[in-house]
């Protein structure tokens, strides 16, 4: 399942923002059977925070581990956010080449 | 002379609709002669011309200081009240700010920097306000300046609800710039300032920040993060960004 991640909006800034859209979330993930992978596509977010992403991709890595698979951007936000949210959780995400 | 053939002049209700503030402020700061009124032909009525408000509301980090220092009040268009409203301004800076030549990647970093700064204030301070709720954010983006303010708890004081042993505003703020540590543990864990620190470390950001006497100036290529003590104690925190 691919998920867009500018459906949530394109500047992702806020971490009580990040918060409401795992919630929100939720109701969609029941319908990834527990073989399928997440893929998480950046394309059209502006900027990512990494509180707004602590709140959501830290989560999810906990709830999915290796099933969360991340699409590959050349945001540099993305990538300052990706880099911070490695050391905080302690596991790297899995990115699709 | 005859002013309005010179230059259109502004009402004081179009000056005030401008500022974001009240006629009454308006005709305060003219008495005080912190903002002076044209009167036309020796008359009561107050006017405006549109450069002067333009350069009276340009100096960003005075009025953030004295807001901060001593609750002077400042136009009201920098005030966001709320992190909605502080959301979609930051939107609204971030979509200037890709058109700007040299920006075109750069400018999700500065959003960055500035959208931590600005959301920690109110992720530190959500019903915890002391007095005037909501932070300063101001942005000039052809002198390439961000400032941003709160007149919040600050660092030392939101810290020590997880850190009971910190004893200044120093050590509180090299904490939250270098360990991952929330002041609304255990259930968030702060990563933000973390990632300003590095950020502006790499990039051509520099960066002041300053929360009760603590300073950390980050400038020129040759950045090193040191926080200092400063002359001054300031309630909340500043930041200014230039880049």
């Amino acid at each position: 399942m691919k998920l867009q991640l500018e459906k949530f909006g394109k500047t992702l800034i806020s971490r009580e923002l990040g918060g409401e859209a795992f919630k929100a979330l939720q109701s969609t993930l029941r319908k990834l059977s527990s073989s399928d992978e997440l893929e998480i596509d950046f394309s059209g977010v502006l900027t990512l925070s990494p509180s707004w992403a602590d709140e959501f991709l830290s989560p999810l890595l906990n709830q999915l581990g290796d099933r969360l698979v991340l699409l590959p951007s050349d945001n540099l936000s993305i990538h300052a956010t990706l880099r911070i949210l490695k050391e905080v959780n302690k596991h790297p995400f899995k990115i699709k080449s | 002379m005859d002013l309005n053939k010179e230059e259109q002049l502004l009402t004081i209700g179009q000056a005030a609709e401008y500022l974001g503030v009240s006629l009454n402020t308006l005709r305060r700061w003219d008495e005080s002669g912190k903002l002076v009124a044209i009167n036309k032909d020796g008359g009561t009525h107050r006017y405006y011309r549109e450069k002067d408000l333009e350069i009276f509301a340009s100096d960003l980090l005075k009025f953030a200081s004295e807001w901060i220092q001593g609750n002077v009040e400042f136009p009201g268009n920098f005030h966001c009240t709320t992190s909605s409203i502080f959301n979609a301004r930051l939107t609204k800076m971030q979509m200037a700010l890709i058109q700007k030549p040299g920006y075109e990647k750069l400018y999700s970093l500065i959003v960055l920097v500035a959208g931590e700064i600005g959301d920690n204030s109110f992720a530190h301070n959500l019903g915890k306000w002391p007095d005037t709720m909501g932070i300063f954010f101001g942005y000039d983006l052809t002198k390439r300046v961000i400032v941003l303010a709160d007149r919040g708890l600050g660092i030392l004081e939101t810290l020590r609800q997880v850190r009971p042993e910190l004893s200044n505003h120093v050590s509180a703020v090299e904490v939250a710039f270098t360990e991952f540590i929330s002041g609304r543990a255990p259930e968030r864990r702060g990563n933000g300032l973390k990632l300003v620190r590095e950020v502006v470390t790499e990039q051509p950001i520099n960066l002041f920040f300053t929360s009760g006497d603590a300073e950390v100036r980050m400038q020129g290529s040759d950045k090193v993060f040191q926080v200092t003590r400063g002359q001054h104690i300031v309630r909340g925190c500043l930041a200014k960004i230039e880049f």
